[in-house]
């Protein structure tokens, strides 16, 4: 299954663009991702968007945090887990890949590496990933959207966390970030890019599953009593 | 005089590449070619696109919309190297400061099986 948990929602018109394309570049779930700031309406598109792509892609919403302020970021992760299937927090500073690596609410720390010169994870940090399940996001739009040197480093801080990735096994999400039609690729050219930077096919499908299991598992968070358990309806 | 053609076993064995081409303005098969070595020389470096064998085969026009042109092409590359090819081609993004988005739809052994995905 190619799941992309971070497709640049915007518009009725200008989603249902990039949801039409992306099922025929061989995608078979994406996430619009909004800010804070326009979730709420977007919330309001969801019947309509469900309509024009009905049996044609699934979609979900993504809340995409962008502060750096930490009391907002889990002010924001409290108000909207239960509207959104998936939190993700944009990473780059310091304190918020910490706070929100620590933070159980909020499913993904998204480009750690931002306007940095390291990936922006460590040790540490890493551990922190695994013990919160939070994972890490990798956006394909950073390699796409560089060239020459910045390319290369974005390339290098990849590599970094899919070291770090290797020794301790947080979960790593892989996502377009696609904005318009122009930044779509197929699942196949999606996947070998990132071969080419350094990760195997196992790892490339576990970061898919990963992706399926973040939904899979905000589809049932309302009957999480505690973690590891959770409240099942069926007596058997 | 040309050249005898090399026996079967000496023979580079290729792969036919389908791209679907999406510009912003209107491009010819030449424009094609230098998109596509500039794609391969800007990723993989000189070197390493030394062995890609690449060639152009054909090049069609599909339509236009509002936002951009539609192309299709085959393009001829060593079969050992067409991740290579294909991840580099997918990481073009700008021809004379117009966008462009390619995708490899297709990968064949031979030319006519190629066609089937234009």
């Amino acid at each position: 299954m190619f799941f992309d948990l971070n497709i640049k929602g915007s518009g009725l018109e200008n989603n249902m663009e990039l949801a039409i394309q992306a099922s025929s570049y061989g995608w078979e779930h994406i996430n619009f991702s909004y800010n804070q700031n326009e979730f709420k309406e977007a919330l309001k598109l969801r019947d309509e968007l469900k309509d024009g792509l009905e049996g044609i892609i699934d979609f979900d919403y993504t809340l995409e945090i962008k502060s750096t302020n930490i009391n907002e970021i889990r002010n924001h992760a409290n108000n909207f887990r239960n509207r959104a299937s998936c939190i993700s927090v944009v990473g780059g500073d310091l304190k918020v890949n910490r706070a929100v690596l620590e933070n159980m609410k909020i499913d993904v720390l998204s480009r750690p590496y931002l306007n940095r010169y390291d990936s922006g994870l460590n040790h540490v940090l890493a551990k922190e990933a695994v013990r919160n399940n939070v994972a890490v996001e990798l956006c394909f739009k950073d390699v796409l959207r560089t060239y020459l040197s910045p390319r290369a480093k974005v390339i290098s801080n990849f590599r970094d966390i899919y070291a770090l990735h290797r020794k301790f096994d947080f979960p790593l999400v892989l996502s377009s970030r696609a904005e318009s039609v122009f930044d779509i690729r197929t699942t196949h050219d999606f996947v070998e890019v990132f071969k080419q930077t350094g990760l195997d096919d196992d790892e490339i499908t576990k970061s898919f599953e990963t992706s399926e299991n973040i939904l899979e598992f905000n589809r049932n968070r309302e009957d999480l009593i505690l973690k590891g358990v959770r409240r099942v309806t069926d007596e058997a | 005089m040309k050249l005898k053609v090399l026996p079967p076993t000496l023979r580079k064995n290729n792969r036919y590449l389908t791209l679907d081409i999406k510009i912003t303005n209107p491009i010819v098969k030449d424009d094609l070619v230098t998109i596509i070595w500039d794609a391969c020389i800007r990723f993989k470096g000189e070197c390493e696109t030394s062995n890609f064998n690449l060639w152009v085969m054909k090049f069609y026009e599909i339509d236009a919309t509002d936002k951009y042109y539609h192309y299709k092409a085959i393009v001829r590359c060593q079969r050992d190297f067409v991740g290579e090819v294909r991840s580099s081609l997918a990481l073009a993004t700008r021809y004379d400061g117009n966008l462009i988005s390619i995708s490899t739809i297709g990968l064949s052994g031979t030319i006519k099986a190629s066609q089937k995905y234009i």
